[in-house]
């Protein structure tokens, strides 16, 4: 360093005093009163919202670069254009074809669960959203999105994109939000294994990658390959939207549990648009929980098989309720983050797993239902095959 | 020069700093980010004595915090903290040659590493320890260079009318 201390210090003697440690006191004191302001309770949630709209063109900048970097996609040859203007045509039009068929499947499938009393449908209401920005921080993996308060977003909803599940928004702010993405050591998600319908929550690893599903049990039927669906359970996350793949078991010797890794389905490092979702459940739980009474959307046909079916869940409920919340419970309590299952939300889950396990109270409908699911769902969406195994193995 | 003379400076240099932690990396390099904003702030409090870096790293530091969600006041009692051991071991820092100084504040990174990552801790974040410690190997490479290009440009006449 080619500085002295003749210009760089004025006044070396005097300049500094005590106020030098004062201030460092009275700042340390201050920053941790409120870190343990901030993280025993919620209320500073509105200045953080606050503080990062004012910090919003400091993101801008920083994400300038990248954006520059993405200009050069708006140069490229015309024939190449062309020729994926045609490959995309053509491809729509055979997405439209398939759309076809899954307008009669999805309505075949309504009818069928409703003849079940079964309060599942998919979410229908999704808004697309841009990523503005992924967190720097190799610790937390969180992004930001073009969306808040404004468009209704709100804390706690789920995201998706093409392939799967990324997170879930975990702070709303006025025109932005912040998502939380399935692989921060932070986040858990229930799920379920496709193939044998097993339920555990799948727990991000942290580096960047990964997903594990701790809590198995030493002899599950767990294969490399297995894919991952949502289970819904705990309302937060829509059912049966593909969530991992396993790609590793670990037999712990000596352990009671076995440990799967699976890589998440999700593209969560490419792509700049994600899918906001709102989930029936997430958006407003306290409706829900009456959810096999309340169903405007069932038809005229079979509107009396529907009735007898009510009657029969409602004088079952009570009965089932204690068993039916054993799993979603332990789901529950496993799940490390608390976020993604709050008390409201694990209510109305047990409420809808309750209604179609108990309607005709023998395992017939077990056997029915896991059908039903089988034939009119396409892949991921057979979620109520989950419920096979305990609902046959209720007494008739 | 005036007592605040070089103030603009110190302000766009800390607000490059901020910028600089936010930039995308490619994934392969992304856990080596130097960190900058402590870099900035300690170059300020060991090369000058008349700019406020105590409340510019609380700031700082609070701005962190809410950039990347992590409990308010994580960053800002770390910047501080380092920022005011610097400042009172400038007197006897500022006798020793740049390889030297730079050697002495990789202990500061250091702290400021395990400081972030005892509150990850007492806050229940579970992370990848590793991680928080490469940043310190990085910004003890960088701090000289750094360092170095900052006193150059402070020492340019045009520039010193200017900042």
């Amino acid at each position: 360093m080619n500085t002295t201390l003749h210009d760089t210090a004025p006044k070396p003697l005097f300049a500094r005093g005590p106020g030098l440690a004062l201030n460092f006191f009275l700042l340390g004191c201050l920053s941790i009163a409120l870190m343990v302001m901030d993280t025993t309770s919620p209320r500073f949630a509105s200045a953080r919202a606050w503080a990062a709209w004012a910090l919003q063109p400091l993101i801008w900048v920083a994400q300038a670069p990248q954006n520059l970097a993405q200009l050069g996609d708006a140069f490229q040859p015309r024939d190449d254009l062309l020729a994926e203007n045609r490959q995309l045509k053509q491809h729509q039009i055979e997405l439209d074809a398939r759309l076809l068929k899954l307008e009669s499947l999805e309505a075949e499938n309504e009818r069928i669960r409703a003849l079940l009393s079964s309060a599942a449908s998919l979410p229908d209401r999704v808004l697309i959203s841009e990523v503005m920005a992924t967190s720097q921080d190799p610790y937390r993996h969180q992004i930001v999105l073009n969306r808040g308060e404004r468009d209704g977003v709100y804390k706690g909803q789920a995201l998706i994109d093409a392939n799967g599940v990324m997170g879930q928004v975990i702070q709303v702010n006025p025109s932005t939000c912040v998502a939380l993405l399935i692989t921060d050591p932070d986040h858990g998600i229930p799920v379920e294994f496709n193939r044998t319908g097993l339920q555990t929550i799948a727990l991000g690893r942290g580096d960047g990658q990964g997903l594990s599903l701790p809590y198995l049990a030493g002899n599950a039927d767990v294969k490399v390959g297995d894919l991952l669906v949502s289970s819904g359970l705990g309302g937060r996350f829509p059912a049966g939207y593909p969530v991992g793949r396993v790609f590793e078991l670990r037999h712990a010797a000596g352990e009671n549990f076995m440990e799967a890794l699976a890589y998440p389905a999700a593209k969560l490092n490419e792509g700049r648009q994600a899918l906001l979702v709102w989930s029936e459940h997430g958006a407003d739980p306290v409706v829900d929980v009456t959810v096999p009474t309340a169903r405007p959307e069932v038809k005229k046909t079979q509107g009396e098989h529907e009735r007898g079916g009510e009657r029969a869940a409602q004088s079952a409920t009570s009965k089932a309720a204690g068993k039916a919340a054993s799993p979603a419970n332990s789901a529950a309590n496993s799940n490390k983050v608390g976020e993604s299952a709050r008390a409201p939300n694990l209510k109305l889950s047990t409420s809808t797993k309750v209604a179609p396990e108990k309607s005709t109270a023998d395992t017939s409908a077990a056997g029915a239902k896991t059908s039903a699911s089988g034939n009119a769902t396409t892949g991921p969406k057979s979620r109520h095959k989950a419920d096979s195994p305990a609902a046959a193995a209720s007494p008739p | 020069m005036t007592r605040h003379s070089s103030f603009p400076a110190f302000i766009s240099t800390v607000l490059l700093s901020l910028i600089l932690q936010m930039v995308a990396l490619p994934d392969v390099i992304a856990p080596f980010r130097p960190e900058w904003v402590a870099m900035s702030l300690v170059y300020w409090a060991h090369a000058t004595t008349d700019k406020p870096v105590l409340v510019t790293a609380w700031l700082c530091g609070l701005a962190l915090d809410v950039l990347f969600n992590t409990p308010l006041g994580q960053h800002a009692l770390a910047l501080v903290t380092i920022t005011f051991v610097v400042r009172r071991l400038r007197s006897s820092l500022i006798l020793f040659p740049l390889p030297q100084v730079s050697l002495v504040l990789a202990l500061a990174w250091a702290a400021y590493a395990f400081m972030m990552f005892w509150i990850d801790g007492l806050s229940h974040h579970s992370a990848v320890p590793s991680l928080r410690w490469l940043p310190v190997i990085s910004t003890t490479l960088i701090w000289p260079l750094a360092a170095m290009a900052m006193d150059r440009l402070r020492a340019q006449p045009k520039l010193r009318r200017l900042t």
